[in-house]
């Protein structure tokens, strides 16, 4: 057998799935003790470009409270025709077209490579995307050219037949009527007032799109793009690409004046509510996003953030702390509000917020949240930060279709010793109780389906579990227990698709063979887990509470799963597939998700908003951050994330997924001061110097957001990004007393990681705790 | 006798009796005239005479010659401001006395220096003494802010209703055509509100590479959708302005919204234009249905509807109390109803009215099925968009008067608020006697119009009227100006109307007539009464007139009235020239079949037939001929039916009267003689007016024939009295 490590990667790259544990404990009150939870990070869309094209619907369960799809794990009875579900047991006939079917030939969903399979829907219809873009004009002239250029040229990139709208906000909120010839057109409302979805329908004159349901073919029509019905708001990108360049060209900067020490009065979020009251009249149930440009705060109408008043300043995590925010409860309320009804109607809000200062997406956080919609933090977006960012939005994959999918909603099917407890991820909960929901919650449960508006390959969620069967009931037949993935959702190319992911894991008894369990522990999914668990906590809870709670969490796993003398911490011993775990949750309790007073609230919500977003390699580097050290002393190499890394003849790469940092040493930074770099001689040096910046490329190519790059170097102002995330193994305080050769202090109260490991292991062995 | 009581050539205008040098230089009646040419000394002697006393007064009107003068004094009276006029009286070269309170002033130097030979001279040389009109070009002490520019605001109906008469197309093709004339300089400012449910900002600002619409459909609370832009200047923007009046026909050519927020556009267009002032066009063709200021239609129902007092009035207060907020920002309103359906004129003409705006009515407006009307809106479209206009403009009245007729507001006892003044606006007030006059032998009238040229220019336009004193009863009656009283009475009884009823209004009316004639029997002695009705020459006319006022849409107690009509009439008196009004009433008819080369009056370079002007009596009407009935907006030409055969070739172009079309709303341009005399009579009496004019040829046997024959008033109908019988009516009064 191959070893765990190759068996995760395996199921991670087939399924998409990794889990906190691999072998699962077999009774309730066993899987209680074994501290972190069972569950997954879960990314539905994978990138899987191997699958085969299925051009049927799966086939189902005939028992209608199961209703599983057919999977390689379930027992096939050729001769009969009949195959037996593995999670009801129920036998059920194969469909008449399934009558060829034998041990020679089956079909791809009974193959065992095959655990995960998209289905194309072809008698659904096909919709085009629709976009519908809202744009504040309360910005400095060059921010707003910036990000006209920006829109103007991913006209170019959007399919010919999407949809595509415009609403642009200062004071007043005006939607653009489009396509027209001559005079162009805008309705215009003030953005102090809220207006309801069959309100804007009535000001606006425009009909009720029809439902999707109303437009369904019969059943074997094939499947074809189909164009919705436009309105004069929403047109077809082929029809008004050219009038709409022309628009947003001449879209100036809100006209009304802004007096002096006044901020200008920008109606977000009346803006974004017309926007979703639009598409909710039009379009409902049909892929859609409405994507955001704001360049700062909403000062006025609903969802105001702060006054207009530039002396009195937006709130920061002390206001919130000493719950001295007029405007916040009340603006949460708005924007969680449209980010339910968005949700609800199947549309994405992105936010592409550019500002020196916050804008609120503290308040606004649950428009992406709810509906995995992009959130988008930068400084203006006149920078290559948010340029190649918007830009990634639209990039392809190597089949040529966008990466985004709309619309899609996850069912989680469990066998009968599982159930559902939750999920957290960028996602709403659709309330669909059933057998397979637990009482027990983590994060939005009560439910075994969930909705996600918008997703993409990396898009991931966390689902936990609750073990039911009872401690003396015996392993269930077949030592597996089995969960089932159904993903719907709109592809873009505007085809409806169900992937299904169906996996098994074995059953151990704890009390019996507790080493199984423990050799099939996930570290880095469990901290992963864990960190969205802590997350959703602080979110909902106060910090230090959560803070408290992922100690006693920590000090638990290793009492239960370490070796060690009690009373002796030089005793204790962690095997290896648990052994960084304790060190990940070290980062996670300094990390920005968690400790707050030195970001604001806004960049606290984007922060989080990542890390509830991303598959677990990403949301590894933001947990604990990666180092490269690039020298003469051999090939670039990974360092430990602490101060000893910091050498003077080294050059250092962070990445912190938000920020590549590059840290020259001291000795670098003389040498490249002094022109090393550009004497023929010294080549070598010059090349030194290039490999992290080429490295930094790499992944500043690649990743979304694109990430903030800074150059520093020892002693530079910037190394505070640097400096804020090593481990503080020497920091003002022991300096002195290790005296040792190198490194360079930090300055910080934070206790080290040698420290929070000696009292981790005297609590772990405590007899008393 | 009584068969001519209108002379062939018209009537002719009574003029104060005063002596020589005074009579030449007195004020044109048309301009300001008052009902009595001869003042009773006491308010005893009025009663007795019970004469209505009031003045008329027509202070803008368009003038052939208007001396101007730019001086740096203005001289008035320290006392009372009245403006030095020519019937002051020169106690020394230095000092003069002021005609209305009698003080003695000193006389500045300046006043009597003559630039040009630049020496002191006689002060009855300045054209101030030598005419009773003048214009002044005013210093900075007139102004309360620099004048500011003229500045049009166009309200304009798009809902369906109004897309559908056309009118549209019309008005902004005429707008093109018109715009390099719009009165005013460099700064002219001119914007465009469209509104059906909705309301269509437009934004013109130059540089754009086409005007933006910006719609606002919230009617709860208005708003400007944008701080600049809206109203642009006319010559930097003017290919943004062209541009815009070639698309909006077509912008709305499709529109299927039937509601019309009228009250909320006047709303953001008394926002837009706050700070400049200025004129708001508006062109309404339905009831405002939504929006703040919605009306309901008070027509529908009993018969009984259209003779409620009530429904005369205005059903809410909105558009008055806008009015008068627009008077306060020297915004006025002007009406142009293009409505076929009630649109509630008595509410809606609230906002005119208040403002000094005007109100014009084109009842069941349409281009193509009603042309005549379309040409009527077309010329006085044109004349609109080009007349003189004064902006932010004041009137004042130095008499003692109670009671004002007309589009304003009153601001104080003798100040009128008069946002704009056009050349075509009248007004009337009343007058008591307070203390008796006797301290000369002439009263003077001076009103003095202070407003803002459309070049931005403060002037004051002064007309002075001097009529002489009596303490004769005789004197005062043989002074009556009968068409200026009937002119007045019907302005009194609109009020009587509105604030009593129709019924009370009516025999006010008779009452007057009564009064006067009983007054006038009790001057002659006994032994030289004779049977009939005694009327002096100078009141002969005003039973004649009382009954044509009372057979009019306005008085008549008649349910077939149409609400929207009576009461435009009810405005039409409030508002109109005496000449026009009294034409509304007893329109001008001439026979037009015996034109002659004979008897012609010559206009610059053309020869216009003459033709008599006959009594409105169906007796004056024969088969055999065609006649020409003039109301002052609309023209009859009624073909008796034994018209020859020649007359319908020579004039409509067909073989006989039967082959006349109904409804024929032109003449043929036919080239012979009878076909140029008749064309060049209807031309020469349709350009004489300032406003536009219906023309349209009814055949005797049409079933349209009613719309001639109801203005011969002096005949008998199922429901009114011939003159005659109106006649017998009186006497019998008088002498019970
Ligand atoms: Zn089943
Ligand atoms: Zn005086």
């Amino acid at each position: 057998m191959a070893t765990y490590q190759e068996f995760i990667q395996q199921n991670e790259d087939r399924d998409g799935v990794r889990f906190s544990w691999n072998v699962w404990p077999s009774s309730r009150l066993e899987a209680t003790r074994m501290v972190v939870p069972l569950g997954c990070l879960f990314t539905p869309l994978k990138e899987r470009p191997d699958l085969p094209p299925i051009q049927y619907d799966p086939v189902l369960c005939t028992r209608p409270t199961c209703r599983a799809i057919l999977n390689p794990f379930c027992q096939i009875d050729y001769r009969a025709k009949m195959w037996a579900c593995n999670f009801c047991y129920q036998r059920n006939p194969f469909p008449p077209q399934y009558a060829a079917i034998s041990e020679q030939h089956q079909p791809a969903e009974i193959i065992p490579q095959f655990s995960t399979l998209e289905y194309t829907i072809t008698r659904a219809t096909c919709h085009p995307p629709i976009y519908l873009i809202v744009l504040d004009t309360c910005m400095e002239d060059d921010d707003l050219q910036a990000v006209k250029e920006s829109l103007q040229m991913s006209l170019s990139l959007l399919p010919a037949n999407a949809l595509i709208g415009l609403i642009t906000f200062g004071k007043m909120v005006q939607v653009h009527e489009l396509g027209s010839e001559g005079v162009s057109k805008s309705y215009v409302f003030r953005g102090t007032k809220d207006l309801t979805a069959k309100q804007i329908q009535e000001m606006l004159g425009i009909g009720r799109g029809p439902t999707p349901q109303a437009q369904q073919r019969g059943p074997q029509a094939p499947q074809q793009q189909f164009q919705l019905p436009a309105n004069r708001f929403l047109q077809p990108v082929h029809k008004c690409d050219m009038s709409l360049t022309d628009l947003l060209g001449e879209l100036q900067r809100d006209p009304w004046p802004v007096a002096q020490g006044k901020r200008p009065l920008r109606s977000a979020g009346v803006a974004l509510s017309i926007a979703v009251g639009l598409l909710e009249c039009t379009f409902p149930n049909t892929g859609a996003r409405i994507m955001m440009f704001l360049g700062g705060p909403c000062t006025q109408g609903p969802g105001m953030v702060v006054g207009d008043e530039l002396k009195h300043p937006i709130r920061s995590h002390h206001d919130i702390e000493k719950d001295n925010c007029k405007y916040m409860k009340k603006a949460m309320k708005h924007y969680e509000g449209l980010g339910n009804r968005a949700a609800g109607n199947g549309h994405v809000i992105d936010i592409y917020s550019c500002a020196l200062d916050q804008t609120g997406l503290h308040e606004m956080k649950f428009c992406p949240t709810y509906t995995g919609g992009h959130m988008v933090m930068g400084d203006s977006f006149n920078t290559s930060l948010f340029k190649q960012t918007f830009q990634r939005v639209f990039s392809k994959d190597q089949k040529g279709e966008f990466k985004m999918a709309f619309g899609a909603t996850l069912e989680v099917k469990t066998s009968r010793e599982l159930k559902v407890s939750g999920a957290i991820g960028p996602c709403v909960s659709l309330g669909v109780k059933g057998q397979a929901v637990s009482d027990t919650e983590i994060g939005l449960g009560g439910t075994c389906q969930w909705k996600m508006c918008g997703l993409y390959p990396n898009t991931s969620l966390a689902v936990f579990f609750e073990v039911v069967n009872q401690h003396n009931a015996p392993i269930p037949q077949g030592g597996r227990g089995y969960l089932q993935f159904i993903t719907q959702y709109q592809h873009s190319s505007g085809q409806r698709r169900v992937r299904v992911s169906t996996v098994a894991r074995n059953w151990a008894d704890a009390s019996t063979n507790i080493q199984h369990i423990a050799a099939g522990f996930d570290q880095e999914a469990a901290a992963v887990l864990m960190a969205r668990i802590a997350v959703y906590r602080a979110e909902t809870d106060d910090g230090p509470d959560v803070l408290r709670w992922l100690d006693r969490m920590l000090i638990r796993l290793c009492q239960k799963f370490g070796e060690y003398h009690k009373d002796d911490p030089n005793s204790f011993r962690f095997s290896e597939n648990f052994s960084l775990y304790p060190q990940f949750m070290f980062h996670l309790r300094r990390s920005q998700f968690l400790q707050v007073f030195n970001n604001s609230p806004d960049e606290t919500s984007y922060y989080r908003h990542m890390l509830n977003v991303e598959d677990l390699t990403q949301s590894l580097i933001m947990i604990q951050p990666i180092l490269y050290a690039y020298s003469f002393h051999g090939p670039p190499e990974p360092v430990l994330l602490d101060t000893n890394s910091l050498q003077p003849d080294r050059i250092l790469l962070m990445d912190t997924f938000f920020h590549i940092v590059i840290y020259h040493g001291e000795t670098i930074d003389q040498w490249k001061k002094q022109g090393y770099a550009d004497l023929p001689e010294y080549e070598n040096f010059k090349q030194l110097l290039q490999a992290p910046v080429d490295d930094a490329q790499e992944i500043l190519q690649t990743r979304f957001p694109m990430p903030r790059y800074i150059v520093s170097e020892a002693g530079g102002s910037q190394a505070r990004f640097l400096l804020s995330k090593v481990n503080p193994s020497q920091t003002h305080n022991n300096m002195y007393g290790f005296g040792q050769e190198g490194g360079a202090p930090v300055l910080t109260d934070d206790v080290s990681l040698q420290v929070f490991m000696e009292h981790l292991k005297k609590l772990a062995v405590s007899s008393s705790s | 006798q009584e068969k001519r009581l209108i002379p062939t050539d018209g009537l002719e205008t009574p003029r104060p009796n005063l002596y020589h040098d005074h009579k030449r230089v007195n004020c044109n009646p048309d301009v300001f005239r008052c009902t009595l040419n001869a003042i009773p000394q006491t308010s005893a002697l009025l009663n007795k005479a019970r004469l209505p006393l009031g003045i008329l007064i027509h202070p803008f009107k368009d003038l052939s010659q208007l001396p101007v003068i730019q001086s740096s004094v203005i001289v008035r009276c320290r006392s009372c401001r009245t403006y030095i006029n020519p019937f002051v009286t020169f106690v020394d070269q230095r000092r003069w006395k002021c005609n209305l309170c009698f003080r003695i002033n000193e006389l500045p130097d300046e006043f009597s220096f003559d630039p040009v030979t630049k020496t002191y001279g006689d002060p009855q040389r300045r054209p101030e003494i030598r005419s009773a009109t003048i214009e002044f070009i005013a210093p900075s002490e007139y102004m309360l802010r620099p004048p500011q520019p003229a500045v049009y605001l166009f309200l304009l109906d798009v809902s369906f209703n109004a897309v559908e008469t056309g009118y549209l197309r019309l008005f902004t093709q005429i707008l093109v055509e018109e715009l390099e004339r719009l009165p005013g300089d460099a700064r002219t400012q001119i914007g465009f509100l469209c509104y059906d449910r909705s309301l269509y900002f437009f934004n013109l600002a130059e540089g754009l590479s086409q005007p933006q619409m910006l719609v606002c459909p919230d009617l709860e609370d208005v708003f400007l959708p944008c701080p600049d832009d809206l109203l642009v200047n006319l010559h930097e923007s003017k290919d943004m302005v062209t541009e815009l009046l070639t698309q909006l026909p077509g912008l709305f050519e499709d529109n299927k919204e039937t509601g019309s927020a009228l009250g909320t556009a006047l709303q953001a267009a008394f926002k837009l234009m706050t700070s400049t002032g200025g004129r708001i066009t508006v062109m309404q063709t339905t009831l405002p249905t939504v929006g703040q200021g919605s009306l309901e239609c008070r027509e529908a129902g009993s018969q009984a509807a259209s003779l409620n007092t009530s429904n005369m009035g205005p059903a809410t207060d909105f558009y008055k109390k806008l009015a008068l907020d627009c008077s306060a920002q020297q915004i006025a309103v002007d009406l142009f109803l293009l409505n076929g359906q009630y649109a509630d004129i008595a509410s809606v003409s609230c906002i005119s009215k208040y403002s000094a705006g005007c109100v014009q009515y084109y009842p069941s407006f349409h281009t193509a099925k009603n042309p005549g009307m379309s040409d009527k809106f077309e010329t006085d479209l044109r004349r609109y968009l080009t007349r003189k206009i004064g902006f932010e403009s004041v009137m004042r009245i130095r008499l003692s008067i109670h009671t004002f007729h007309g589009n304003f507001f009153v601001r104080s006892t003798d100040l009128l608020s008069l946002p704009n003044v056009n050349p075509d606006a009248g007004f009337g007030m009343q007058m008591s006697i307070e203390d008796n006059l006797t301290e000369s032998s002439n009263v003077c009238f001076q009103a003095a119009l202070l407003y803002t040229s459309s070049k931005g220019e403060r002037r004051i336009r002064v007309h002075t009227l001097c009529v002489p004193i009596t303490n004769q009863l005789s004197d005062v009656t043989a002074g009556a100006d009968q068409q200026a009283i009937a002119a007045l009475l019907a302005k009194m009884a609109v009020d009587r109307t509105i604030s009593s009823s129709l019924e009370d209004a009516r025999d006010a009316m008779m009452n007057a007539c009564l009064d006067m004639m009983s007054a006038y029997a009790t001057q002659i002695p006994a032994s030289q009464r004779v049977g009939a009705l005694m009327a002096p020459s100078s009141l002969r006319l005003v039973p004649l007139f009382t009954l044509a006022m009372l057979k009019s849409d306005a008085f008549r107690l008649s349910a077939s009235v149409r609400l929207d009509d009576r009461v435009y009439a009810h405005q039409q008196a409030k508002t109109m020239p005496t000449s026009y009004l009294l034409q509304s009433y007893y329109p001008h008819l001439y026979p037009v079949h015996s034109l002659s080369d004979e008897n012609v009056i010559q206009v610059g370079k053309e020869t216009i037939p003459k033709a008599p002007l006959l009594q409105l009596s169906s007796a004056n009407v024969d088969r055999h001929g065609v006649y020409l009935m003039d109301q002052g907006e609309h023209m009859y030409m009624m073909v008796g039916g034994a018209v020859s055969d020649a007359f319908c070739r020579d004039v409509f172009d067909v073989p006989n009267f039967m082959s006349i079309p109904e409804g024929m709303t032109d003449l043929p341009e036919l080239e012979n003689p009878v076909s140029e005399r008749v064309r060049s009579f209807v031309n020469h009496l349709m350009d004489a007016r300032p406003c536009g004019v219906t023309f349209i040829v009814l055949r005797e046997d049409s079933k349209m024939r009613h719309q001639f024959f109801r203005y011969m008033v002096e005949d008998r109908t199922e429901s009114s009295m011939s003159y005659y019988e109106f006649l017998q009516f009186l006497q019998q009064k008088v002498k019970g």
